[in-house]
């Protein structure tokens, strides 16, 4: 396997940026894919934007010291994911389902994705790719839940576009400040 | 203590010894859980009072769950988690043994260990003026020994506040901060019986897989431990999407419920199981498991019995009061930590057996993931049936209605053979109702004789010998 797709192993040293065009259309993908997510549109999410071979890892952030080696998080110990593809789809069976109480009135979402950045990787099939997010979810009258992160993509050339292959999801919180976590992120 | 005006030598020395706070008396709070009628005063669920109550009448006095043993496996590893409201450090010590010390310098106050956890640690140092504690608790110096300089200061009584008393039981390492509580056996009672279903059921005992997720629920901290200590009930309803997503249908009962399922209960501690082997390892949705299951429960027959062999992986829940929870075979690991009486911080953990193959570790791993963490397709539908039953009650009429607990009234089961207070159907409030019966004990009582000898303690009844 491909350095890059070992998802344990954080982005270093990426130093050649891709070109312009590449980058206005990674850009764009990412921009859609948010707005698909916006739209509980999981299925449409699962069939246009994610790989076959995803690898979708959200770990716990730890707080510990500077010289603890372990650091804050560690692929391999708890997290909130560590899905292939066979277990998205299980969490998107369950929010199609009409009994899914903590979608049902529908939460109001919102993905605000920037700092994005491309570079290109040993292998011309695939990209690394840098952004930060905040997400925004309202239900109800006055629940709001807000988490900031940070996500490193390893996207896949797919004919005209791109496939998410792997999304590493660093988020801000120690204690997730929210009950639950309805979405992707 | 008087203080000198400063013209004495040594006369007002602090005295820093230790306080652990004494007990006292709510029969009024004790009242509003009436056992006669199974009903519970919503005030348990928001009133300020009550709360300030229960972090004195129980959080300070009952034992609570501190680590697992595994978290801490050598000498200066330590995590950091709350007694109730108080945070508190669990550090191994040179000689094995465990301490559990308050985390809070007894100079100005300040917290003196900021992290979650940390290994081979050689002791804690407040960031405010520099004073070190060893793993003891001890004061060991202060920054520039300026103290030390100053003749009238004694060190060797002044350290971090220890925890009353720290005992094990299988790998739970808990802590009181009673003096006078009663040992950790006592306290947990005949449950060791059905804790052992967890903790007991192949050699080597348990492990916590590495981490902690931990999340806030604006909810009060006994809807959620009484969810688990009886209610599978709302399995059905509340988690019929995560089911069918799951496994493409709902919750399954198992085919000898009338037989088989049932309540147990012993001073507040609950599990409610169908005893039908691998309902809750079957909703992780890895078949692999549920063969591993199976297997284990074969196995186990000759360590446990006929019965527990058949609770390891079943359909079940537990809680040990007042905030432990966990559901056997699913392999979740919980604890509730009260943060005012609207709110929690829950910490989960996923538990498994440490001589299991590592590929079965890592599918409890993502199981417990997938199923019972804040994304988990159960978990995700638990969190705002617990906000809202907590937030409607700023209602003032609204809180004036009581809540009925009372779902298998007479349904107690004085033939059977299992240790407790046990009852017929794991679809009951009985499990509940003894929750909230130990609750109002602890509410009431302010000594241990009261507390261990009421209506919560389990009948002393002829049962068979042990399985």
């Amino acid at each position: 396997m491909t350095d890059i797709l070992d998802i344990s192993r954080p982005f270093a040293a990426y130093d050649r940026p891709a070109d312009a065009e590449t980058e206005r259309a990674v850009t764009r993908f990412l921009n859609a894919e948010a707005r698909t997510l916006d739209r509980e549109a999981y299925q449409e999410w699962l069939d246009h934007f994610v790989d076959e071979d995803i690898h979708y890892w959200m770990p716990d952030m730890e707080t510990r010291n500077r010289s603890d080696a372990r650091g804050p998080y560690r692929h391999g110990d708890s997290a909130y994911f560590d899905d292939t593809l066979s277990e998205l789809k299980v969490r998107v069976a369950r929010f199609v389902e009409p009994s899914a109480w903590a979608d049902n009135p529908a939460t109001r979402h919102l993905h605000l994705i920037s700092n994005i950045e491309v570079y290109e990787t040993g292998d011309p099939s695939l990209l690394a790719v840098c952004s930060v997010f905040t997400n925004v979810r309202n239900r109800n009258e006055t629940d709001q839940d807000v988490i900031h992160g940070r996500r490193e993509d390893v996207l896949r050339r797919h004919g005209e576009g791109f496939r998410l292959a792997r999304r590493r999801i660093l988020i801000v919180q120690n204690v997730l400040l929210s009950k639950n976590l309805n979405t992707f992120l | 203590m008087t203080m000198c005006r400063g013209s004495c030598q040594g006369a007002g020395r602090p005295d820093m010894t230790p306080v652990y706070p004494t007990a006292g008396s709510y029969p009024d709070f004790a009242r509003l859980v009436d056992r006669d009628t199974a009903q519970v005063d919503r005030r348990v669920f928001s009133d300020e009072a009550v709360y300030q109550a229960e972090l004195r009448q129980i959080f300070a006095r009952a034992w609570l769950f501190l680590a697992h043993e595994s978290q801490i496996p050598g000498p200066g590893d330590f995590i950091r988690t709350s007694m109730g409201e108080d945070d508190v450090i669990v550090v191994r010590q040179r000689d094995g043994s465990v301490k559990a010390l308050l985390n809070s310098c007894p100079h100005r106050g300040n917290r003196v260990c900021m992290v979650d956890a940390g290994s081979k640690a050689r002791g804690f140092i407040c960031n405010y003026h520099g004073w070190s504690f060893g793993l003891d608790g001890g004061l060991r110096g202060t920054d520039g020994k300026v103290y030390e300089k100053d003749e009238s200061f004694e060190k060797a009584q002044i350290g971090l506040t220890p925890v009353a008393q720290v005992a094990s039981y299988k790998g739970l390492i808990f802590g009181t901060f009673d003096p006078e509580a009663p040992s950790l056996e006592e306290f947990l009672g005949d449950f060791t019986f059905y804790l052992d279903i967890m903790l007991d059921n192949e050699e080597g005992g348990t492990e916590f897989i590495g981490g902690a997720i931990r999340s806030e629920i604006d909810c009060n901290w006994k809807f959620p431990a009484e969810n688990f200590v009886g209610d599978i009930l709302h399995a059905f309803w509340t988690h019929q999407s995560g089911a069918q997503a799951i496994l493409g249908g709902g919750v399954d009962l198992g085919k000898r419920y009338d037989e088989l399922a049932f309540q147990a209960s012993v001073y507040g501690h609950g599990i409610e199981s169908n005893l039908d082997k691998v309902g809750n390892t079957r909703t992780l949705g890895y078949p692999e498991l549920v063969d591993y299951m199976f297997d284990l429960s074969e196995r186990a027959k000759a360590r446990l019995g006929e019965v527990r062999a058949r609770a390891i992986g079943a359909v079940s829940s537990a809680t040990v009061f007042p905030n432990m929870s966990f559901l056997p075979g699913q392999n979740t690991f919980r604890v509730w930590h009260p943060r005012g009486p609207g709110k929690i911080e829950l910490v989960s953990w996923t538990i498994v057996n440490k001589n299991a193959p590592e590929r079965i570790k890592d599918l409890y791993r993502k199981g417990v993931m997938m199923t019972f963490s804040p994304g988990g397709v159960f978990e995700m539908d638990d969190g705002e049936n617990w906000e809202y039953s907590t937030r409607v009650n700023q209602g003032f009429v609204t809180r004036q209605q009581p809540l009925h607990y009372a779902l298998g009234l007479g349904s107690e089961d004085l033939e059977r053979d299992l240790p407790g207070i046990v009852h017929k159907g794991s679809m009951n409030d009985a499990n509940q109702r003894l929750f909230y019966t130990r609750w109002a004990e602890f509410m009431e009582h302010d000594n241990w004789a009261d507390l261990q000898n009421g209506a919560t303690a389990a009948p002393a009844r002829p049962k068979a010998a042990a399985e």
